[in-house]
């Protein structure tokens, strides 16, 4: 990888030019400012993951990919792995609706002119597994997430890469399969990269080397934020079983979902574990529902996290129309704070001492789309036959998201030894286009 | 050329070795890590997480290796066909509780018209508790000045009176605990406070009791009369409150008062019976050299030296002076007093039944076990329960509030009023 050097940042006062410099030579600090408060890195170089990111893949022997979960986020990634690197064949579809998978194969023919065979479109609940045994390298798993950890379990035992879009537990019992099954990945030798995308958005990238140097001093505290407007619905309509409702409309089912807490903001809870690297010890909060149509979620959570050094982390994330909106995270350090909402690191007297600078990033790199390049790494870890797996980390902020959520449902503080071996899961029995339990989905009211 | 003439006189020893050697007490958990460390089983298994792994072995291996630094989680401790020389060891699950079908099904509780002994006969089971009838009276308690092996705990000695009470003539056997668990077994994490209160309403004909065990409870050594073990001072209470429920009568963990009371017998010695801690510990230079003196020990006592590393029927003692079998020695037990190291300075001079202290976080056990050293016997020798070290290894969460997952050695007995009307 290419070193991003000192001349691409732009340093906005004397002060940023001194803590900047710092960050790309801790040593010389003493020397240039005459000031001896050196920085101690968090983690060095080396000591935690930066993924390299190339426009695009490097070139190899064509790699076959599978699709599960021809929805919207599926029909996404796979174009994206397809702008990520070339030589790259869809060769097998799955969905559980035909339609959805017809809209997909119809996209790959008219978008990229290539056609999978439709002895290889395969619909129903068992399709990731016709679809993994299609002779693929490769498998992106895209269906809601409750159904992620089997798949990952299958696609691992038949020594296929997988693309895990997020969340991918929602339960604990899943969160034990995936942690288990990261393990086997990475004793295979296989690639597996997650759809927490921000782990590849070079913005982030950035913030975090400057972290882990030390920019902002020791971590001592966070915010994160998902607050947007309603999501997506569907009502029922004629003619659909109770099953097939429910997974058109997953994003508002909670044994689908996993509430939005961790079907959205996992996202936002994740970049804090990932840059602190501390897991949560306990979760109290409370969450509630207003104005939400369908299913039987909360529209939204309120969760003070305490970590396991016991410093705290609050989180928030709201899904209401007309309300304002705020999607970033906050890391306060001893020295300083990052903001994800402006890119900046500022020092405690509020000076801006860091700030990515795209415009300098940009002569160099031209892809910037983090949905892209987190495939980009993924295609180059598998051309290079590196192992590789984000899952168990990702499985972990999921974990810290299912915790806020039983701590909202419950009203009662819960741990995370309490929920890592709580026999909860969500996976239905039986999986068929039939009648579900609908009087048993309930919204959840805290307290007795 | 050596070697050949050598070997007679090895196999000679090896004869005489195995005789000698306490091959079941090699077998045990306790023993394992001694000779057997997680980095050598970690070198072949780098995987913890194999494919076939199972959700509940996942969940294990996920809390060893996060907790297994700070709780000194060891691979043998669930792993007990590696390092404990049991080959064809399963993790075995108690399917059915293992009651005694033997005799008839008792539809009375005792009649009980004067302060006698009597044998408790519960309703509804074959089980029965031979009960001894405790004169009250007034005695020293705790350890005098000098008294060897004491610890600061015992101090000062001090008088106390007892009432008179029933306790029961052998710890709480296994025939016992499983009629009651058949009765009360329950599934699912009630909060313990619930169940309890829940249990004590006098309007409540039913008491919630112990979920199943996590494998075998009695560790392969038998059921029958020797002494339930492994369940949590909750369990023991709950067991109480189901005997007094079934029979009308207040059954109860003694206080810790009216247990030093009882072992004692009436004597002020260190045991009941002749000897001084000194003779039959193994601790000290002498005694590990020379041997211990065993003969009067070994009639009263299931201890290190003759228990073979696991608990023994109660036939196996003869009684103390009121007639109480396995007082000193066999399990621990359990009493209802929360433990505090400083409970005898606050005791004052002329106690009258007292109850220990109003709070505490751990409850005071007695009388030692089957794995202690005689000085851990001593009639004054307290000892307490320990939450943390005692479910270390149950990867439940929350830890069961019936089982202990890492001792063996304890269990509990239980004393009734002497108040004999029945509770209606």
């Amino acid at each position: 990888m290419k070193e991003e050097g000192l001349s691409r940042r732009r340093f906005l006062t004397g002060a940023a030019a001194v803590g900047a410099a710092a960050v790309a030579a801790p040593t010389l600090l003493a020397s240039c400012s005459g000031s001896s408060n050196k920085l101690t890195p968090l983690r060095k170089e080396g000591e935690y993951y930066v993924p390299e990111l190339p426009d695009k893949a490097i070139d190899g022997p064509e790699l076959k990919v599978g699709l599960v979960g021809c929805g919207g986020r599926g029909s996404g990634a796979i174009i994206n792995l397809l702008d990520a690197a070339d030589n790259i064949k869809v060769v097998a579809l799955g969905d559980v609706f035909a339609d959805r998978l017809n809209d997909v194969r119809n996209r790959l023919i008219n978008e990229r002119g290539q056609e999978v065979p439709e002895d290889k479109c395969f619909v129903g609940f068992d399709a990731y597994k016709q679809v993994i045994d299609s002779g693929i390298d490769m498998v992106i798993l895209t269906t809601p997430p409750v159904f992620r950890p089997e798949q990952f379990k299958y696609a691992t035992e038949k020594g296929v890469h997988s693309f895990l879009e997020k969340p991918i537990a929602i339960d604990p019992k899943g969160y034990r399969s995936v942690m288990a099954t990261a393990k086997q990945a990475q004793a295979k030798g296989l690639s597996v990269v997650v759809g927490t995308q921000r782990h590849h958005e070079r913005r982030y990238v950035e913030a975090n080397k400057q972290i882990q140097a030390g920019l902002i001093g020791e971590i001592t505290g966070g915010n994160v934020y998902w607050n947007q407007g309603m999501l997506w619905y569907r009502q029922r309509e004629e003619g659909w079983t109770d099953m097939e409702w429910n997974i058109r409309d997953w994003v508002n089912w909670k044994w689908l979902s996993g509430d939005h807490i961790i079907e959205q903001h996992v996202h936002n809870i994740d970049v804090f574990l990932w840059m602190s690297g501390l897991k949560p010890v306990s979760a109290t909060g409370f969450g509630s529902r207003q104005r939400r149509v369908t299913g039987d979620q909360y529209d939204f959570f309120s969760t003070d996290f305490t970590m396991e050094n016991g410093i705290h982390m609050h989180s928030m994330c709201r899904q209401i129309n007309g309300c304002s909106s705020k999607v970033s995270e906050f890391i306060q350090g001893s020295k300083g704070s990052w903001d994800s909402e402006t890119n900046e690191i500022k020092d405690l007297q509020g000076n801006v001492i860091w700030k990515f600078d795209e415009e300098a990033v940009r002569k160099e790199f031209q892809q910037f789309d983090p949905y892209t390049l987190e495939h980009v790494d993924w295609v180059n870890h598998i051309r290079k036959g590196t192992a590789h797996e984000e899952a168990s980390e990702c499985a972990i902020s999921c974990m810290a998201g299912i915790m806020g959520r039983e701590a909202a449902y419950t009203g009662q503080t819960v741990t995370w030894d309490e929920m890592t071996q709580s026999p909860q899961d969500f996976l239905p029995e039986k999986l068929e286009l039939g009648p579900l339990d609908l009087a048993a989905m309930t919204v959840p009211v805290p307290g007795n | 050329m050596c070697r050949r003439t050598a070997l007679p006189v090895t196999s000679r020893l090896r004869e005489r070795d195995k005789e000698e050697l306490d091959f079941e007490s090699k077998r045990t958990a306790e023993y394992a890590p001694k000779i057997v460390f997680n980095s050598s089983c970690k070198k072949c298994h780098t995987n913890l997480f194999p494919q076939d792994i199972s959700d509940d072995g996942v969940a294990a291996h996920l809390y060893y290796e996060e907790n297994e630094e700070r709780l000194g989680l060891q691979c043998v401790s669930c792993h007990l066909d590696a390092g404990h020389y049991m080959p064809g060891y399963k993790h075995e699950k108690m399917t059915t509780a293992p009651v005694d079908t033997t005799g008839p099904v008792f539809t009375e509780p005792a009649s009980v018209t004067s302060f006698k002994n009597f044998t408790e006969t519960i309703p509804g089971t074959r089980a029965s508790i031979s009960m001894i009838a405790i004169p009250g009276g007034k005695f020293t308690m705790g350890s005098k000045e000098g008294d060897k092996f004491s610890r600061p705990d015992e101090y000062p000695a001090h008088e106390v009176t007892v009432s008179p009470f029933f306790m029961a003539e052998v710890e709480v056997t296994w025939n016992q605990y499983w009629a009651f668990y058949v009765e009360t077994m329950s599934e699912g994490r009630t909060k313990p406070e619930t169940i309890y209160a829940n249990n004590s309403r006098p309007d409540v004909d039913a008491v919630a009791g112990p979920t199943p065990p996590f494998g075998m409870p009695d560790q392969g050594w038998g059921m029958g009369n020797r002494p339930a073990i492994t369940m949590t001072h909750y369990a023991a209470e709950t067991f109480c409150q189901w005997l007094s429920l079934k029979t009308g009568r207040h059954y109860r963990l003694p206080t810790e008062a009216e247990w030093e009371y009882a072992a004692r017998g009436g004597t002020d010695t260190p045991y009941f019976f002749e000897g001084k801690p000194s003779a039959y510990s193994s601790m000290g230079l002498w005694n590990s050299i020379f041997g211990t003196d065993t003969t009067t020990i070994n009639r009263y006592a299931v201890y290190a030296l003759n228990s073979k590393s696991r608990t023994q029927e109660p036939s196996r003692v003869a009684a103390n002076p009121f007639g109480l079998r396995n007082m000193l020695g066999n399990v621990m037990e359990y009493c209802q007093d929360w433990y505090a190291e400083d409970a005898y300075q606050k005791a004052g001079t002329s106690a009258v039944d007292p109850k220990g202290p109003a709070t505490g976080t751990d409850y005071v056990v007695r009388g030692g076990c089957y794995q202690d050293d005689a000085s851990e016997l001593r009639c004054a020798a307290r000892r307490h329960s320990d939450y943390e070290a005692w479910l270390k290894t149950d990867p439940q969460n929350p830890k069961s509030i019936w089982w202990l997952s890492d001792i063996k050695g304890i269990g509990f007995r239980v004393v009734c009023d002497a108040e004999l009307n029945q509770r209606e």
